[in-house]
């Protein structure tokens, strides 16, 4: 479905293969809870009503299943195949999305503060998110899912960096 | 703010308060007082307002003399200190604050005098210690109410201090030349009625003039229903009226806020002055300053007027503060743009597929609402569901290919620039250095179409600057020459 080639290269390592767990974990949440809503819709809205009701209660049960097949089944092994991240001699770079892709680069030299977080989920999987912040608002590249021993020395060893080449930072 | 920087504060710092006519300023406008009101409502309406003349005159002195208490315990608890390494406000009634700022944190000093002020002879001085990206007023030390003099003394002092803070001779600096970058002609006012900002004043005037109208008693309103007039010749005497005051009031707000602008260059700042009734005084560090914005308004456009503002670093309220030129002609805001960052040259159009793309999202609305209409028009006989559809759907193609006639993007050999937006057109200006990053991204559309956006991220402004559906195949060449030499990591191939 890739037409043409992408505008930058890719970044060369791919996540953690846990990541797909933890995503398929969210996917399944996130399906259970759209299915009770889709089904408290079905079980109390009456099929007596007139308009487009007694279409929608076709319509919102068969658009929960198609949410709950693309969640679970299928988007996070695109995710993973999209997903990569590298850390290079001068910079941080990523790239995320499954449909629409964002390659984003930060040189080590501009980093003010880099930060790892644990969610509650990642916890389970033993995955850990470093967040690159610069002075700019846009410029925060999140590397997600990394597991979390390497998290900690990336985080260490970026911080560390920037210390070092740090000119400006702004 | 030819003072001259006494000995004083360089071999000790003092702890000085503010003017005590400061007070006087504060009585009148119920500055400390107000936080009372809630208490007093009530303690009124329980005791009652029933003796007439007197009950209210006992009222009016009670509030002014609380007024004036309140005033007078905050003036005499409240310090500043502008010392070697930091500025330190010390304030509170009850609960004290104390809030120390590093010199090296300071970003800029604003000095403003407010009318009460002026009458006083006293200014308020704003002490900007923004950092990064942290953007509010927390951010910011106020030393209200201080002479003239001292205003210009402080403002200096605390500039000197963060410049060179091992000065020793503790001597005043020869005033550095002055240099004029832009001086607001009056004529400039005129275009006020062009911009949408502008506009908006006369908008908020009459809204609270309304609100005014209804608090009103009965018996003095005008009584506009016995009025008769013709229909038609009232709808034109009111939409009239409501023209001229909207086209008045704007170019009357303009006036107001942007009276007598100057922007001069004095050593390392650009100082913007400007202001009626208020009196501004920003001061800008031109080494902060990555760039410039120059942003067209449609209706600007058509008289080619225009505004600049800088993108400087670590700038709190940067919209207000980084105003290089409120508003003038096309030809001044470039000039004055050159001055700051270097000229990248001509922009470069983007691709035919962008002004398809800018076409279809344009149109999309029109064409949801046009197929909506064919149903209605079948199944419940609304056909003007369809007209409207059908005019959205043409007033689309206009619009896409005026916003894809904004969009380009240049590089130069120390400087770059992109453009887009079409009700306002922003054409950034910025320096290499100002990137901290860059963002690629492309929708699946895109990626069929070979397209890109590409943000440059800034640590200024609103903090990142787009160059929206370029060719994917320039994007890593655009990167590398658009920033220092790590953006060669998109091209470079994977280790």
């Amino acid at each position: 479905m890739t037409t043409a080639p992408p505008p930058v290269r890719e970044p060369a390592w791919s996540l953690s293969r846990s990541a797909i767990s933890l995503w398929v974990t969210e996917g399944v949440i996130g399906s259970l809870v759209l299915g009770i809503g889709a089904a408290l819709f079905a079980i109390f809205v009456p099929d007596d009503l007139g308009g487009p009701f007694p279409l929608l209660r076709w319509l919102v049960p068969i658009a929960a299943a198609v949410y709950a097949v693309v969640t679970i089944g299928v988007r996070p092994w695109f995710r993973f195949r999209v997903h990569r991240w590298e850390v290079t001699a001068d910079a941080v770079y990523t790239l995320t999305g499954w449909l629409t892709r964002t390659w984003t680069l930060v040189p080590i030299s501009r980093i003010q503060t880099v930060d790892v977080t644990r969610g509650v989920l990642q916890q389970l999987f033993g995955l850990s998110t470093v967040a690159v912040l610069t002075a700019s608002s846009q410029g925060t590249v999140r590397v997600w899912h990394l597991e979390s021993d390497v998290a900690q020395r990336v985080a260490d060893d970026l911080a560390h960096r920037a210390e070092q080449v740090r000119d400006q930072a702004t | 703010m030819s003072e001259p920087v006494h000995q004083s504060h360089v071999s000790e710092p003092v702890a000085r308060r503010t003017s005590p006519l400061v007070v006087l300023v504060h009585t009148v406008t119920f500055r400390q007082a107000r936080q009372f009101v809630p208490a007093v409502i009530p303690l009124v309406a329980a005791i009652g307002l029933g003796g007439g003349m007197t009950t209210v005159v006992a009222l009016v002195v009670g509030v002014t003399l609380l007024s004036l208490a309140t005033a007078a315990l905050s003036w005499w608890r409240s310090t500043y200190t502008d010392g070697p390494s930091s500025v330190v406000v010390t304030r509170g009634l009850l609960s004290r604050s104390v809030r120390t700022v590093p010199n090296d944190r300071i970003r800029g000093v604003e000095v403003e005098t407010p009318i009460l002020h002026r009458l006083f002879g006293l200014v308020r001085v704003r002490i900007d210690a923004a950092a990064g990206t942290v953007s509010g007023k927390e951010e910011e030390l106020v030393v209200d109410g201080v002479t003239r003099a001292e205003g210009d003394r402080l403002r200096t002092a605390v500039l000197t201090h963060r410049q060179a803070p091992v000065r020793q001779d503790g001597a005043a600096e020869p005033t550095p030349a002055e240099e004029e970058f832009g001086r607001f002609d009056n004529r400039w006012l005129f275009y006020a009625p062009l911009v949408g900002s502008y506009l908006a004043l006369p908008l908020a005037a009459v809204g609270a003039l309304f609100r005014l109208a209804q608090e009103l008693p009965e018996s003095l309103r005008p009584h506009l229903d016995n009025a008769q007039l013709a229909g038609v010749q009232a709808l034109a005497i009111v939409v009239g009226g409501a023209l001229l005051v909207l086209l008045a009031g704007s170019v009357v707000g303009a006036a107001v806020v942007n009276w007598g602008f100057r922007l001069v260059r004095r050593g390392g700042s650009l100082i913007a002055v400007r202001g009626l009734i208020t009196r501004r005084h920003t001061e800008l560090e031109i080494d902060r300053i990555r760039g410039a914005t120059i942003a067209e308004g449609a209706g600007m456009r058509l008289v080619h007027a225009a505004r600049v503002n800088a993108l400087v670093t670590g700038l709190g309220d940067a919209a207000r503060r980084g105003q290089l030129l409120p508003l003038g002609p096309r030809s001044e805001a470039w000039t004055l743009a050159r001055r700051l960052v270097e000229d990248p040259g001509p922009l470069v159009a983007h691709p035919p597929a962008a002004r398809r793309r800018r076409i279809l999202r344009a149109v999309f609305a029109g064409l949801v609402a046009t197929a909506a209409g064919l149903v209605a028009t079948v199944f419940a006989g609304w056909w003007w569901v369809l007209v409207v559809g059908l005019v959205l759907l043409v007033l689309g193609i206009p619009l896409g290919l005026g916003r894809y006639a904004a969009l380009g993007h240049a590089t130069g050999p120390r400087s770059f620039s992109v453009r887009s937006g079409w009700l306002v057109r922003e054409q950034a200006l910025l320096q290499r250095r100002a990137v901290v990053g860059w963002q690629v991204r492309q929708s699946f559309f895109q990626r069929r179409t070979g397209l890109a956006t590409v943000l440059a991220c800034i640590g200024a402004g609103h903090g990142g600057y787009a160059a929206i559906d370029m060719a994917a195949d320039d994007v890593a060449g655009f990167t590398l020459a658009a920033s220092e030499p790590w953006a060669a990591t998109f091209s470079r191939p994977a280790p």
